[in-house]
């Protein structure tokens, strides 16, 4: 095949993703940064012209609670998932094949049932009249009026518990290539059983958990459906007022603003870690 | 000092497979000792109950008088050069070499110099910080020794450790290794399928087959003095041919009646009774060719066969000659063109012969 | 050498963790209390209710619908882009890889906040289309991670194992490397379905009216204390289902 047929085959082949995926995906990202800068019309349309105003009420400080709680509860999510998901990657990947399969498919079941059920399985558990509130009761670990729903604890705890099946897929796709004799010799050079998981196992799966961290945390910037439906009035993230935004406002153009600002948030530390790779990938291959 | 590494009885299953089969050893400190089998001996399995990474189902193993049999492989004055090296890949050459001596708490000033030297002692000092993947195998293999030795491990187990390197480097690695092991006086204990590598990295070998140890002895005493027919086609190559023993005579030869080949006359063993068939074991190499019968009385073992295929492998020239029912290989050490000796083609008569010194008796039901 | 135990405990704390609500909603579909605090008895009768709510059978239509159409479609873009972007070195694959990795790690907000900005100012009315739209979107970038897998592991060289043996071309592609690759593609497939069924946040901004997919259905039922139970009912038949589709997953992927 000569150069100019594979170049044109190539183009055939690109085009319909590429092109589906530059009008439903980066021309809509740019709307929105755009529409941060536009006026809004009281009917919850977008006006022509330009200002600055949207920008200029993310100023006050009464933002600022609802940036750090948002980031705040990622950062412990993430950090709670990558914990949790290290020991059980760990063992999966020590596992026989059959057992190994097994588990695999008892992370994905989670992951892959329904958000919205997930968390409505909470949500009736931790109910004042659900069985986990009755159990702790019945067990003297809450008193009699405890209310496990609607705070912050209920929203770190649910989730983690929706985001950790992200942290432990990239994890076990690391570990699977990760060389389990490397264990035997930490072992044989005076490793202990801690040290020999924390000096050589967690930096061989290194990608996986930098995957992890990204995936958790970035998911978790953007959540809003959990602080809505277990957490109380003091939970908002940034994601419940931009939906609030939209919906009960319908003010597009600040709704945008706040976009905008969380579209930032999420691609800076992709950036970071993008680069990092590419830096590092060029430092192993050298 | 004879009784370093003691290995009393060991036993290892893996469900109903016996891989160690009650092993007993003695190895003395300073040794270059080898463990040599085929695949699925046992001897890897040794080796690991050695490091601590299997623990024996019944037996003891004690290193200087300590028993060492319930240590945990972070515990036991021993390290592994593995297979494939194991090195950390995310750790340089140097940190790879500190790994044991951080691990153990030295102090700082400790594990520099200690490392140092011994990149010094593995020519590695200038590789100091790379990554694993930017070295060839055989710097890969030197970290992997120096990483085990700069803990001075009192024995050093070394598994299968040119297994990985090309011919080249292998021979190249054999005379290193032996180079090392004579500046470190460190107890050496390798595991290897190879018969050649065995010869000519250890003071003594123990062959395994079938989880048991065959027989322990220095190379050139199992090469020439093998005890059964197992080991003298583990190690080298052999002619077998059955028969029965018709003459037991002084100075412990033994005359046996092969069918088609006559009745040679050999070096016999105390297992030797008149009543049961023996096997008689020649090396190829000492088997000589000539056109005309050899003319040296009875001592020397003679008979006729053709001469049915031959290979030429450059330094040497192996023959399949015919006899009856026999075919018996026969290697001779010359060029094709250098003269002497004969250079018989196919389908030629020729006389095989051999002294009664170069043949044995070994033992019949070790067959392999 | 003895292992520590603690990975596999933690392994199992996990997966406990993981099952114990989804189990705990399973049995309270059969419980005939409301809060499902204690056991009142085994009933049908919230299936029965289930039965009888006709919206929830037309929101299940809909979402169906939607997602049967939108993987098919993210299956065919997904393949060719997997495609391009193995067998092509060139900075457009740069680009293409780019973008196709960026909607795997959008967050759901940002993606169905900005395609709401899209139909609200280019005036689409907002219905079926623009959630098929949407959906094929974030799907696509998943069957192409699947069969990107796949690729990787096909041995490009029995294709010209097949030509040196008298296949043409087409006859090649057809024969050899569609059954090979067809596995992947069906995952990705199966994949690309089940996120479809599940999305709620991108649906929830580019949907219409009567448009209300089963998730959308779901979150209103959840507002209503009345209809609590029923989701309890419906949870267990929609976690039965992603059972099964999850394990017939499983098995296309090992075959290989």
């Amino acid at each position: 095949m000569n150069g100019a047929r594979r170049r044109s085959k190539e183009w055939v082949i690109t085009l319909p993703s590429l092109a589906w995926l530059g009008v439903f995906f980066v021309i809509p990202a740019a709307l929105v940064v755009m529409t941060a800068f536009r006026p809004a019309d009281l009917h919850g349309g977008v006006m022509s012209g330009w200002t600055w105003e949207n920008i200029e009420t993310l100023r006050d400080p009464a933002w600022l609670p609802i940036v750090w709680r948002t980031l705040w509860l990622s950062s412990v999510t993430t950090f709670a998932c990558v914990v949790l998901a290290l020991p059980m990657v760990f063992q999966m990947a020590r596992s026989g094949p059959r057992m190994r399969q097994f588990l695999l498919l008892l992370v994905v079941i989670p992951f892959l049932s329904n958000f919205l059920i997930r968390i409505f399985a909470w949500k009736s558990l931790l109910h004042p009249e659900g069985m986990l509130t009755k159990l702790l009761v019945h067990l003297h670990l809450a008193p009699e009026n405890a209310l496990l729903l609607n705070n912050s604890g209920a929203v770190l705890l649910v989730m983690i518990y929706t985001q950790l099946p992200f942290a432990i897929l990239p994890l076990y796709a690391a570990s699977e290539k990760f060389d389990f004799q490397l264990l035997d010799a930490a072992r044989d050079l005076g490793a202990g059983p801690w040290r020999s998981f924390t000096k050589v196992f967690a930096p061989g799966v290194r990608r996986g958990i930098l995957s992890a961290v990204v995936m958790v945390f970035v998911c978790s910037l953007g959540q809003y459906v959990i602080p809505q439906f277990v957490g109380g009035a003091s939970d908002e993230m940034l994601g419940n007022k931009i939906q609030q935004r939209v919906f009960a406002d319908r003010n597009l153009p600040h709704a945008s603003a706040l976009a905008a600002v969380l579209m930032a948030v999420v691609l800076l530390p992709m950036l970071v870690v993008t680069a990092w790779q590419r830096f590092g990938r060029r430092e192993d291959a050298a | 000092m004879d009784d370093f590494l003691v290995i009393d009885d060991v036993r290892k299953s893996f469900g109903s497979l016996r891989a160690v089969d009650g092993v007993s050893l003695s190895i003395r400190q300073g040794e270059a000792f080898s463990l040599l089998g085929p695949s699925g001996c046992g001897k890897t399995t040794l080796l690991r109950m050695l490091a601590g990474f299997e623990a024996p189902d019944s037996g003891r193993i004690l290193i200087g008088g300590n028993d060492v049999t319930a240590l945990l492989p972070e515990q036991r004055p021993v390290n592994t050069v593995f297979q494939n090296y194991a090195l950390f890949p995310h750790l340089s050459v140097w940190e790879n070499v500190a790994f044991g001596l951080r691990m153990s708490r030295r102090p700082r000033e400790e594990i520099r110099s200690g490392v140092n030297r011994m990149l010094e002692l593995t020519r590695l000092s200038e590789h100091s910080r790379k990554r694993p993947a930017q070295l060839s195998g055989g710097q890969r293999q030197r970290v992997a020794i120096a990483r085990a030795l700069v803990n001075r491990p009192q024995v050093l187990l070394l598994d299968e450790p040119l297994a990985a390197l090309d011919l080249k480097l292998r021979q190249h690695m054999l005379v290193e290794l032996n180079e090392i092991h004579k500046q470190v006086g460190t107890t050496f204990i390798y595991v290897t399928h190879d018969q050649g590598e065995a010869m000519s990295l250890s003071d003594r070998i123990a062959v395994m087959n079938a989880g048991r140890v065959v027989q322990v002895d220095a190379p050139e005493v199992l090469y020439e003095t093998p005890k059964s027919s197992f080991v003298a086609t583990f190690i080298g190559d052999a002619n077998f041919f059955t028969g029965m023993p018709v003459e037991l005579q002084h100075e412990g030869y033994v005359r046996v009646r092969v069918e088609g080949l006559g009745s040679p006359l050999v070096l016999g063993g105390d297992f030797v009774s008149s009543h049961e068939p023996v096997r008689i074991m020649v090396r190829p190499e000492k088997i000589s060719l000539t056109l005309k019968r050899p003319e040296s009385g009875d001592r020397v073992n003679a008979f006729r066969g053709v001469v049915e295929d031959s290979a030429y492998f450059g330094t040497h020239a192996r023959y399949h000659i015919r006899a009856g029912e026999h075919v018996v290989i026969a290697q001779l050490q010359r060029s094709r063109f250098s003269g002497g000796g004969i250079n018989p083609e196919l389908g030629a008569e020729v006389w095989m012969s051999f002294h009664p010194d170069e043949g044995r008796v070994v033992r019949l039901e070790d067959a392999a | 050498m003895k292992r520590s135990r603690f990975p596999a405990l933690l392994t199992l704390g996990v997966v406990a963790f993981l099952f114990a609500p989804l189990i705990v909603l399973v049995v309270n579909s059969f419980n005939a209390s409301r809060f499902g605090g204690e056991w009142d008895g085994f009933t049908w009768g919230w299936y029965e209710k289930l039965w009888e709510a006709e919206e929830v059978w037309e929101s299940l239509a809909v979402t169906l619908k939607i997602a049967l159409s939108a993987s098919l479609a993210s299956m065919l873009l997904g393949t060719l882009a997997a495609y391009a972007l193995h067998c092509f070195r060139s900075w457009l694959q740069g680009l293409h890889s780019m973008l196709v990795t960026l909607p795997l790690v959008m967050p759901d907000i940002l993606m169905g906040m900005s395609l709401l900005a899209l139909f609200v100012i280019t005036g689409v009315e907002t219905g079926l289309l623009t959630i098929w739209i949407a959906h094929v979107t974030f799907c696509m970038s998943f069957v192409t991670m699947v069969v990107l897998g796949r690729l990787q592991d096909f041995d490009f060289t029995l294709l010209d194992a097949a030509r040196d043996l008298g296949a043409t071309r087409m006859q090649a592609v057809r024969k050899v490397m569609l059954p090979l690759l067809l596995p992947g593609v069906l995952a990705g497939g199966l994949l690309a379905f089940t996120l479809s069924v599940d999305d709620y946040v991108i649906t929830f901004f580019v949907s219409g009216p009567g448009t209300t997919t089963l998730p959308l259905r779901v979150a209103s039922m959840m507002r209503t204390s009345r209809s609590l139970p029923m989701i309890n009912a419906l949870s267990t038949i929609l976690i039965t289902a992603t059972f099964l589709i999850a394990t017939l997953s499983f098995r296309l992927q090992r075959r290989a």
